[in-house]
């Protein structure tokens, strides 16, 4: 298979995962199959394909150390993309149909709702990485870019824990969003740094164990 | 259905002769769920009070316990430990006695249909939907406050009292407004949802402290 052949092959898998929810939602919405409640229907599938988009977009990295394939990094930046796509909408969504464009109610859910509050300062933080998203932002900042898209493990954790705080009981589903993003952020530690540092001691540890 | 408890004639009955003794009638109740949505639903059944009443409960019994039917192979979701079953709800002995405490068998001129809560539950319009206990299987008076399931889960979250109440938000949302299910956009919250006459059930109490 060719390289390029195979780079193709990850664009159309990696804007299949953005388009195919996204049709979905638009065929229910025009055959009235959104549920009985179609405005939480589609907030909370818009901020469930947030979230897994952001977790598939993160597993780029160790799919790339892991495998030593280049293609994950080349289709990160449309995953990203494709998940602040969805953020948008979601919060859209909330913001026509739950406040009525009311900035009032929005002032006293950022306050007083605490699941409100790392959702929206997720939205917050993802804006700049959106707008900076294109190669001509990416030369402006050189190596500034870099460091200012970090803000995308701290973005993914509040969206994680927005999802965790609103649950009524049943936490299962957002808990383990929550352990597949502890691990994809786990597998970034300098595992290796911190193993050079303390070798002696872990062996002395497991003889005396 | 076992009736126990602080009462002079406690009973075990089957489904027909509890119902057979009571004229079926048509309420069409507001429906307010503590998660602020709302529905409007035509019920099918009796007054809560006329069937407490056969059982006659002595001045001990203070509040009425209720335990919805717990059969793991029909329930399995029972399974999950999300919440601890047998689901229990209670109501105090007033509430339970009002007028507008309703039990249900019914919904649009129809059997209960299981998912509805059947074959029996109640529908106690001004509180939230989670009061409104469904598939009773027990009812036992008691003297105190009875132990309700969402209240065991999260005390500061689920009050025992939970009546529908804009003025009082739930910790994690506001109350204030819900959404009709039908409607795009949310409407005011009414206090006791609406029903007004139920106000006098609880005027020496602080709504705030006795959410």
């Amino acid at each position: 298979m060719s390289a390029t052949f195979k780079l193709w092959i990850w664009r159309l898998a990696a804007w299949a995962l953005g388009v195919i929810p996204l049709a979905f939602a638009i065929k229910w919405t025009i055959t009235s199959r959104l549920g009985p409640n179609p405005v939480e229907f589609l907030e909370h599938y818009t901020g469930d394909w947030t979230l897994r988009l952001l977790l598939v977009m993160l597993a780029m990295t160790p799919l790339r150390r892991l495998t030593g394939w280049t293609e994950p990094i080349r289709v990160r930046r449309a995953l990203g993309l494709w998940a602040y796509a969805y953020l948008c909408l979601h919060f859209s969504i909330y913001l026509v149909f739950d406040l009525e464009f009311s900035l009032f109610q929005l002032s006293e859910d950022l306050i007083r709702r605490t699941y409100v509050t790392p959702g929206f300062s997720a939205w917050l933080m993802l804006l700049p990485l959106a707008i900076t998203s294109t190669n001509c932002w990416q030369r402006r900042l050189k190596r500034r870019w870099k460091t200012l898209h970090k803000l995308i493990y701290p973005a993914a954790i509040f969206g994680s824990i927005h999802y965790l705080w609103l649950v009524k009981a049943d936490t299962r589903t957002p808990l383990s969003y929550f352990a597949i993003l502890l691990a994809l952020l786990a597998f970034r530690l300098p595992w290796a740094e911190l193993r050079r540092n303390q070798p002696r001691q872990s062996i002395v540890a497991s003889r005396e164990g | 259905m076992l009736v126990e408890g602080e009462c002079e004639a406690p009973g075990l009955m089957d489904i027909d002769e509890l119902i057979r003794p009571h004229a079926l009638e048509e309420r069409i109740y507001r429906h307010r769920c503590v998660e602020a949505w709302s529905i409007v639903v035509p019920w099918v059944g009796f007054p809560l009070a006329d069937l407490l009443r056969r059982f006659k409960p002595t001045s001990k019994a203070k509040h009425v316990a209720f335990y919805t039917l717990l059969d793991k192979q029909k329930m399995p979701e029972t399974e999950r430990g999300v919440l601890d079953f047998p689901y229990r709800e209670g109501l105090r002995i007033d509430e339970a006695m009002h007028a507008l405490a309703f039990v249900s068998v019914g919904l649009y001129g129809k059997v209960l249909p299981n998912q509805n809560g059947a074959p029996l539950r109640l529908t106690v319009p001004w509180k939230y939907g989670f009061k409104s206990i469904k598939s009773i299987v027990r009812i036992r008076f008691v003297e105190q406050m009875p132990p309700t399931t969402w209240n065991q889960l999260a005390p500061q979250e689920y009050g025992f009292y939970a009546n529908v109440n804009p003025e009082v938000d739930h910790p994690r949302w506001s109350q204030k407004r819900e959404r009709r299910l039908g409607e795009l956009f949310k409407r005011e919250t009414l206090m006791f949802n609406g029903y007004p006459e139920v106000a006098s059930l609880y005027t020496r109490m602080d709504l705030r402290i006795d959410f």
